[in-house]
């Protein structure tokens, strides 16, 4: 694949079965030298980009096989996408705010204030709607407290932690030192199903669709990754590049805010302790997707993954009899082994692309 | 002054640049102009004042005293957002492209197409419109560096700086000619990339965009300038038309080892 010589590249005038083989060839020009630096470096960036898919579908296989005829059922999707649905939701604004270089760990203490504000309204006889709307705005204003004073120039990781406790002192303040108990009221998003999947599933299904869209299709939210990846490039294209970070430390919140939401109703009660473990899981599925930590770089679709390859295990584990202390176990370790991917397929792309430089420049394309 | 190849108001003119910080004099009554479609090399050693004088250029520092013309009218350049409003843009050293974006999308940011209807209420951006539009542009520069949905990260050295180039180019080159304001824009390249982004400049100046180039290297200054001006030690020495000159003379002026000639 990698072998033929680049400078013997003219010989072969735009092969159209190499160009083929490519992305879609948008230019029409002459497509000579290409088509063997991309092979390599192309497979590559797809091993990077997607190997949590073939990560997945490995899992998938191995566990069909060992822990069959329990694991690969229909039933058993369904239970391992809702086991899923609401570490996703969480993986999801930790994504958008990482992406956009705003790592916000105040997650479990708004979705505890979302949750316990909502249950208070309920219990109190205030209809449903506005307890949810006013759950997840709360969850957009904590983002934005976040947001706004992470720009005076705090650093954003402290100004989180410092929101976590004050959000879950909050929670425990409106819930009185209790929980709010019996939220049937909740049940059509919580254990409710439609079309056989249960309600969490849609949701997250929604956000996350939502979310991809957002990011890769529209002005914000190209600007909000571009943010991330480099606030100076944006600053200097003439666009406040802080808007942009309040706006994702904004959805953060307002993802952990519905998160809080649909954990209530999945367990019908609404409880003020905020776990941490939660933003480690959520962490946890969006490093194995492969988002860096520094910004700019990542994609929704791949979070989602990333928490269904975390249920997927502990699923599977469980229903071959293994502990469960060993998926978080083998969850670590898999944490460990993406990162050095990730870090090997980067010098090694490097590499390569910097031995085909000269060509390129002379051919003036690619 | 003595060698204007242009008769008409200059794109950028600077009269009497004084620039202090404390006691020290980092500047002293600098004059300096740029015309349309001209390339102006400014050379001198390090500390002789180029960086400084960019820097009153981009609206990055204020000067002590002294006046700021765009095409004939006096500006206040109180911020670099106030210098890319008045048309003039700055491609530093660090490029500062968005690694993970392509290139369309890099050339792209800030000015958005957005789709036609429904969709372009919601935000969404046409991407198609965008990477023609791109192509466009960097045919116009004749450049074609990669495809337009490549990453800028997996772009070699001269293909970056040629994208940095393109996205300043196609922010001033709108209704009214602009002046663009390089730093070193070869510093970092190769031979080959270098006459890359040699030819690229060349063509940004026949389009009319008034350039200028603050350099080390003579040899770039000798391919790309219509005219140099050297400082040193804060004073101006010389303004030469490039074909009246030499490398001898230029060295002379920037180590100091030759007179100002304008004393």
């Amino acid at each position: 694949m990698t072998s033929p010589a680049q400078a013997g590249g003219a010989a072969t005038p735009g092969t159209p079965g190499a160009a083929a083989s490519s992305t879609p060839p948008t230019t029409p020009g002459p497509a000579v030298a290409p088509a063997k630096d991309s092979a390599g470096v192309r497979g590559l960036i797809f091993l990077r980009d997607r190997g949590i898919f073939v990560l997945w579908v490995l899992l998938i296989a191995v566990f069909a096989v060992w822990a069959n005829p329990y694991f690969a059922t229909l039933n058993n999707a369904i239970l391992i996408a809702n086991a899923a649905a609401i570490s996703a939701i969480f993986a999801a604004g930790v994504a958008v705010g990482i992406i956009c270089g705003a790592l916000d760990l105040s997650i479990p203490g708004v979705a505890a204030l979302s949750s316990c504000v909502a249950g208070w309204m309920i219990t109190n006889g205030l209809p449903v709607w506005l307890a949810l709307v006013v759950g997840i705005v709360l969850g957009a204003l904590v983002g934005l407290v976040n947001g706004l004073i992470s720009l005076r120039g705090f650093n954003p990781i402290i100004v989180t932690i410092a929101m976590l406790s004050i959000t879950s002192a909050a929670a425990a303040i409106v819930a009185g030192g209790y929980t709010f108990p019996g939220l049937t009221q909740l049940d059509f998003m919580g254990t409710q199903r439609y079309l056989g999947i249960p309600a969490p599933v849609w949701i997250t299904a929604g956000v996350f669709l939502v979310g991809t869209v957002f990011l890769t299709k529209t002005r914000d939210g190209i600007r909000l990754m571009a943010v991330g990846g480099s606030a100076e490039a944006v600053r200097r294209s003439g666009i406040h590049s802080d808007r942009y970070k309040v706006f994702a430390f904004v959805i953060s919140s307002t993802c952990a805010g519905l998160g809080g939401l649909v954990t209530t109703a999945t367990v019908t009660e609404a409880n003020p302790s905020a776990s941490p473990g939660l933003i480690f899981t959520a962490l946890t599925a969006v490093a194995l997707a492969g988002v860096s930590l520094v910004g700019g770089r990542g994609s929704l679709p791949r979070v989602l993954v990333g928490a269904l390859v975390l249920a997927t295990i502990s699923n599977g584990l469980t229903i071959v009899g293994v502990q469960p202390y060993w998926a978080t176990g083998v969850t670590g370790a898999l944490l460990i082994g993406s990162l050095t991917l990730e870090r090997w397929v980067t010098t090694s792309v490097s590499r390569r692309l910097m031995a085909t430089a000269q060509a390129s420049v002379h051919t003036g394309t690619r | 002054m003595n060698a204007t190849t242009t008769t008409t108001t200059p794109a950028l003119e600077l009269t009497g640049i004084d620039m202090h910080y404390g006691y020290v004099r980092a500047l002293d009554s600098i004059d300096f102009h740029v015309g349309q479609g001209e390339v102006v090399g400014l050379l001198g050693d390090n500390g002789a004042g180029k960086s400084t004088l960019l820097k009153i250029m981009s609206g990055a520092h204020r000067p002590s005293a002294g006046t700021v013309r765009v095409h004939g009218d006096e500006v206040e350049l109180h911020s670099p957002s106030a210098a890319t409003h008045a048309g003039i843009q700055m491609v530093y050293q660090d490029l500062a492209l968005v690694d993970a974006l392509d290139i369309a999308t890099n050339l792209n940011i800030g000015r958005e197409i957005l789709r036609p209807g429904i969709f372009g209420l919601l935000g969404f951006v046409d991407h198609k419109a965008q990477r023609k539009r791109s192509e466009a542009e960097l045919d116009k520069l004749g450049v074609r560096t990669a495809a337009m949905t490549r990453p800028v990260e997996m772009l070699s050295g001269g293909q970056r700086q040629v994208v940095a180039l393109a996205r300043s180019a196609t922010r001033v080159s709108g209704e009214q000619n602009g002046i663009l304001l390089l730093d070193e824009p070869t510093a970092a390249l190769g031979y080959e990339q270098t006459q890359v982004v040699q030819a690229l400049v060349r063509r940004m100046a026949d389009q009319g965009i008034a350039i200028v180039l603050v350099t080390h290297n003579l040899a770039l200054a000798n391919a790309v300038c219509d005219r140099m001006v050297v400082l040193n030690r804060g004073r101006k020495v010389a303004d030469v038309v490039t074909a009246e000159t030499d490398n001898d003379h230029l060295v002379g002026w920037i180590t100091g080892a030759r007179a100002s000639m304008f004393e």
